[in-house]
């Protein structure tokens, strides 16, 4: 591909760290001029990522926009980026969702908003880069990178408790990702195996890594996959989200649901399984079952939860258990589900967390008990909250169901094997997932539904006081690309699904190189066959 | 045959609602009604247009694809539609009977503020059943069938200030996702064992028996769930929570009987697992049955026609489960006429007595509103069969294939092959059926009578009127449809109009042949005849005229404890409150408790921060920057290691 796309891409990612530099050098004091920057360069970005997506070819194998330039050769890093189909997905929703973070705590936040932009902006740099990373190296300081300004954003601009989540949020991410630099310099030093100086570079560890003996594999897959799934998070690892969500500002909330899980996912897509194949194999069971843990156990958190942000956050456990089981069952109708439900996830959560914000700021409140009735005052940011809750149910014909659809189908196809069980004999791993994973429709409809009835309809109680503005002209700029995102992908969701195609298949041919050999699970072993009476 | 045409019918009233939904508010009212009432009319044309094509020659099909929906793998999802003469019927009943409730809301709804949401709603609804209806493919389909569940819950809670109806829709939609859970995973078994989603594809390849059983079997659990049939019809009475026009399009006419609809388009599979009909046609009669029980101490009008659609629903599944598809869709759409007719007949009721719908509370309303009166009327000679009109050939057509059916005589009640055979089943059907008929007939005429005859008993400053003309005249259609309606189910073979002769070849069969014969129809007409009239001479005996209320009285005194259990629903919705609800969110919040909270954030998270900050803790006793305490401790030590190494060797 070499340099066909330009520095295009570099652009993109460091276009927000020239915006923190300017932001920078500008007087404290001047809030608005800050904030100003802050939206000009986030949408000045994302005009720039909008050629990436014209010009990605779905249909290439292979990075696209690569580029690649020496930095410290003798120890083996370089500056090495490039996207794939899934890279650019996720990249997109990033720049799409800058300029509606800036936007969304415009007036919430009044003080230190010089710190806060600067945070803001280096944070959307950070992101974009470790999506484009193709040196582990390179890799390793774009990742890092995100956790400081996060780790502000909600120490300092968060609400009651917000040291206690702040200091929760960086030790339990950083405490995964220092095993996984061990790992990262593990396979630096393996890289000389096939002769060559040693490197850090992405694309030649892959070619070696593959090769490992199992058990080298396992280390090392385990050693990323603990910083990745503390980052998604995997069940029992979730426990800092619900705090960190609920303290942190809307915008906080925002850029940590809508990206910064994703890169734990991503991270599994990119690195621990392609990386590892047999291990990741191996573990792929464990994994899905830890993923329909999560929706399930996740969902019934929700119904637990007496604060708004609190359940929103619980939700997003629920949701990315659902992409971790389409990861986990490596067949393309899932794994493609997967990719797909980390944007719809991004797109309807950071919805979500936008809305609640807006409903902060009016009323003061996250206490569920506090609300009630709304919809008689803000009826547009009622129905706009009903039709980002539709998606986040997955009803058809919203984004939402084409990805829990493809996961929870691709699962039941599986070739994963079987489990034997008691009472029910030997039963399909992937159909007893799947099957387990569908209650998440259920019960995603009743906390959803539950916090819709809850907050809009039923009697105005004490947050809902005459008077409360609707959704004005700025809230409506935040929300509107989000909602045409929800319409599209739901209606025609294929040019996204054929960027994640390639990446998809390959993942799969190279975890599960058998998976043409093996039979699918012929109508289901779950069945005992009943009485046959013919 | 590829036409280019079909997917207007579903897009008309989607841009409709469209239109309502975003501009509504801010338009003229009359632009509001026009839009909506014209797309759905639009809609009518182009699908009668269609119709009459189409049915020209049998076996034609309008197929289109609109475009690739989502295709990954070795999965392939179009947007694809097509129109036979099961989907055409039906195309007509939902925007012929949608128009009019339509037509009939404007009159309705014109008081409320909230008219554009109210069409909006109507018209995506109207949208979504004609893509449940044309959907070629189970996908399409489940994007039609969570289509009409979201605007039944939306219009059910239409009025959402009040908790109770929000609570209704809320209800209806989560009771709904039970049974769509089971339709997700029905699509992925036949997606596994077949690799196609339409309809086409699967019917091409036959299915192990087990695999049809279970993706009969889930699918049938969908059914359940959107049709209101035991265990999961609870929802359906709630609902009346919503406007009556609502209650009469989507709680009777057409949303509630996509499940008869859905076993009838997939009549191929469900003839592969004879097991399953035979479960369908349990659950209709057990239904139909329950249904019509509790019918008959309702005093809210419209749950006395709820539990009524809950029964008659029934039906439907009974004839569809003994394989008679053509019999249970014939009664889908009759019913759809008479049905229709009784609801908007009450919402004229409700209308006219200012939101009164307790019928103990009304009385001789005829002399006030004689136009509703006639049509109710008429729709309960439909419902009822004391006159053999519609809904007497519908419903006893399929009592006669209970009866007479074939289909379970192979069946077998445990694995065993030579164990006891089901054929006894058919026979059991038809007489429960048969009494749930003179059930019916009772509490339909005690509604009748109770509304419309005897004296006037509400409050007097509540004056009845008749409602306007742009209702009434809906209400006359339908009671005309009623009638006219036989035509489609007059028992004459070869009859051209005749439903069973235009749907040959359009169902599968089922397995065990041909029925036979155990009553000649004209004795089944005659028990049908006599079961209905019982009935009908045990409303009178109770309710008639002169005794207004007293009825109720009498037979809370004759059987008090069993008039308080139906009176009561027969406390299923308790049961299901404490044994479900309650115990699920309870367990969620024990859960979140002990495991979360406790368990994993508490000893484990914060326990292990803990630890860390203990043994920090311990280590800053030995850095205190007290000198003469390093000294003593310096001391200590070195007296330990004399002692060590003088003393102890």
């Amino acid at each position: 591909m070499g340099f066909e796309g330009g520095p295009l891409l570099s652009l993109v990612i460091f276009l927000p760290l020239l915006g923190a530099v300017v932001v920078l050098f500008l007087p404290r004091g001047e809030g608005g001029l800050h904030k100003g920057t802050a939206l000009v360069t986030s949408i000045v970005t994302f005009l720039f990522s909008i050629p990436l997506w014209l010009r990605f070819k779905p249909q290439v194998r292979g990075w696209q926009f690569e580029q690649k330039a020496d930095w410290a050769p003798s120890l083996g890093f370089g500056y090495h980026i490039g996207l794939d189909g899934v890279a650019l997905l996720l990249v997109m929703l990033t720049t799409l969702l800058g300029p509606i973070v800036v936007l969304s705590s415009w007036k919430y936040i009044q003080d230190r908003v010089k710190e806060y932009s600067i945070a803001l902006l280096v944070l959307e740099t950070a992101m974009i880069g470790t999506l484009a990373a193709l040196d582990l190296v390179l890799f390793y300081v774009f990742w890092e990178a995100m956790l400081i300004p996060m780790y502000l954003l909600v120490g300092l601009w968060g609400s009651e408790r917000r040291i206690y989540a702040a200091v929760k949020f960086f030790l339990f991410t950083f405490v995964g990702s220092v095993l996984m630099l061990v790992a990262i310099f593990w396979l630096w030093s393996d890289s000389s195996r096939a002769g060559g100086a040693r490197t850090f570079d992405y694309v030649s560890i892959a070619q070696l890594s593959g090769a490992l003996p199992l058990q080298a594999q396992r280390w090392l897959f385990w050693a990323f996959a603990l910083a990745f799934a503390i980052k998604v998070p995997i069940w029992p690892l979730h426990t800092w989200l619900p705090d960190a969500h609920t303290e942190a500002p809307a915008s906080g909330s925002i850029l940590l649901a809508g990206v910064m899980l994703k890169m734990g996912t991503f991270g599994f897509i990119r690195y621990a399984m392609p990386l590892f194949p047999q291990a990741a194999l191996d573990a792929a069971p464990v994994i899905g079952a830890l993923g329909v843990t999560g929706i399930v156990y996740g969902s019934l958190m929700c119904m637990a939860q007496t604060d708004m942000k609190r359940l929103i956050a619980y939700s997003s456990v629920a949701h990315l258990g659902f992409v971790m089981l389409g990861l986990s069952a490596l067949s393309p109708e899932a794994v493609n589900g997967a990719v797909l439900q980390m944007v719809n996830h991004g797109v309807s959560t950071g919805a979500l967390f936008l809305l609640v914000g807006y409903l902060y700021e009016r009323t003061h409140t996250r206490d569920l008990a506090a609300y009630g009735g709304l919809a008689k005052v803000t009826p547009a940011l009622a129905a706009v909250f009903v039709v980002v809750t539709l998606s986040s149910i997955g009803l058809p014909g919203t984004n939402g169901f084409i990805g829990e659809f493809l996961i929870l189908l691709g699962t039941f196809v599986a070739p994963m094997g079987t489990w034997s069980l008691p009472l029910l004999g030997s039963v399909s791993k992937g159909v007893l997932l799947s099957v387990i994973g569908s209650t998440g429709v259920i019960l995603g409809a009743v906390y959803m539904l539950w916090l819709v009835q809850r907050v809009f309809f039923g009697p105005m109680r004490k947050a809902a006081t005459h008077g409360l503005p609707d959704l004005s002209i700025r809230e409506w700029l935040c929300v509107a690309p989000l909602l045409a995102a929800i319409i599209v992908i739901g209606a025609y969701p294929m040019p996204f699904l054929a960027a994640s195609q390639i990446p998809a298949n390959d993942l799969i041919a190279r975890v599960r190189p058998r998976a043409a050999l093996l039979p699918r699970p012929q109508g289901a072993q779950l069945m005992v066959p009943p009485g046959d009476a013919r | 045959m590829e036409v280019g045409w079909l997917y207007l019918i579903p897009l008309l009233p989607l841009l409709g609602a469209a239109f309502n939904g975003l501009a509504g508010r801010w338009v003229p009212k009359s632009w509001v009604y026009t839009v909506a009432l014209v797309v759905v009319l639009l809609s009518f044309l182009i699908g009668f247009a269609g119709f009459v094509q189409m049915s020209g020659e049998e076996g034609t099909q309008f197929h289109e694809t609109v475009y690739t929906w989502f295709a990954v793998g070795s999965l392939h999802v179009d947007l694809a539609l097509s129109l036979d003469r099961l989907s055409g019927a039906l195309v007509l009943v939902i925007t012929g009977v949608g128009f009019l409730i339509h037509l009939y809301s404007v009159g309705y709804i014109d008081e409320d503020p909230g008219y554009w949401r109210y069409f909006a709603y109507l018209n995506l609804f109207v949208a979504a059943m004609l893509l449940l209806v044309l959907g070629d493919n189970l996908v399409a389909m489940f994007v039609g069938w969570e289509g009409v569940g979201l605007c039944s819950y939306l219009l059910i809670g239409f009025w959402f200030d009040d908790d109770a109806k929000a609570y209704a829709g809320r209800k209806a939609f989560i009771v709904n996702r039970i049974g769509d859970f089971g339709f997700l995973i029905g699509i992925f078994i036949l997606f596994n064992a077949t690799g196609h989603v339409d309809f086409a594809g699967m019917r091409a390849s036959p299915l192990p028996y087990a695999v049809a059983m279970w993706a009969a079997g889930l699918l049938f659990l969908g059914a359940t769930g959107k049709s209101a049939q035991l265990p999961l019809y609870i929802w359906l009475p709630d609902a009346m929570a919503g406007p009556t026009p609502v209650s009469a399009l989507i709680h009777a006419a057409t949303m509630v009987t996509a499940g008869v609809y859905m076993i009838a388009r997939l009549s191929f599979l469900y003839v592969q697992a004879p097991g399953i009909l035979a479960l369908v046609a349990l659950i209709g009669c057990l239904t139909a049955f329950w249904g019509a029980i509790i019918g008959t101490a309702q005093n809210d009008i419209k749950k006395v026609l709820a539990y009524s659609t809950v029964s008659q629903l029934g039906y439907m599944f009974i004839g569809v489960g003994v394989g008679a598809f053509f019999a249970g869709t014939a009664h889908l759409i009759t019913h759809a006429f008479f049905k229709a007719c009784l609801f908007l007949g009450s919402g004229a009721v409700i209308h006219g007595l200012h939101g009164e719908q307790d019928i103990a509370k009304m009385g001789g309303l005829k002399k006030y509103m004689p136009h509703t009166a006639i049509t109710f009327a008429i729709a309960t000679v439909a419902i009822t069969g004391v006159l053999p009109i519609s809904g007497f050939f519908s419903k006893d057509e399929i009592l006669a294939q209970a009866l007479n059916t074939s289909a379970f005589k192979f069946l077998t009640l445990t694995p065993d092959p030579t164990g006891p055979r089901l054929g006894f089943l058919g026979p059991l059907i038809y007489v429960l059926g048969t009494v749930t008929a003179g059930i019916t007939s009772f509490y339909m005429w005690r509604c009748y009578l109770l509304t419309f005859h005897g004296n006037y008993r509400g409050p007097e400053d509540v004056h009845p009127h008749e409602s306007p003309a742009v209702m009434t005249l809906p209400l006359w259609v339908l009671a005309i449809l009623s009638v006219v309606g036989v035509v489609l189910v007059l028992p004459i073979h070869d009859f051209p109009w005749s439903w069973e002769h235009f749907t040959d070849g359009l169902f599968a069969h089922a397995r065990g042949g041909a029925p036979g014969e155990y009553l000649p129809p004209l004795v089944t007409y005659g028990i049908a005849v006599v079961v209905a009239w019982v009935g009908f001479a045990g409303a009178w005996t109770l309710y008639k005229p002169a005794r207004n209320i007293a009825g109720d009285v009498a037979f809370e005194r004759a059987t008090p404890r069993l008039r308080r259990a139906l009176v009561n629903k027969l406390y299923v919705d308790e049961i299901y409150d404490v044994v479900v609800v309650r115990t699920v969110w309870r367990g969620a919040r024990l859960l979140w408790r002990v495991v979360d909270a406790a368990i994993i954030d508490g000893l484990l998270v914060n326990g292990s921060a803990q630890l860390v900050a203990a043994i920090g803790a311990l280590g800053r006793r030995f850095q205190n920057g007290n000198v003469q305490r390093y000294a003593a401790v310096t001391a200590l030590g070195v007296a330990a290691l004399v002692y060590l190494l003088l003393v102890r060797t």
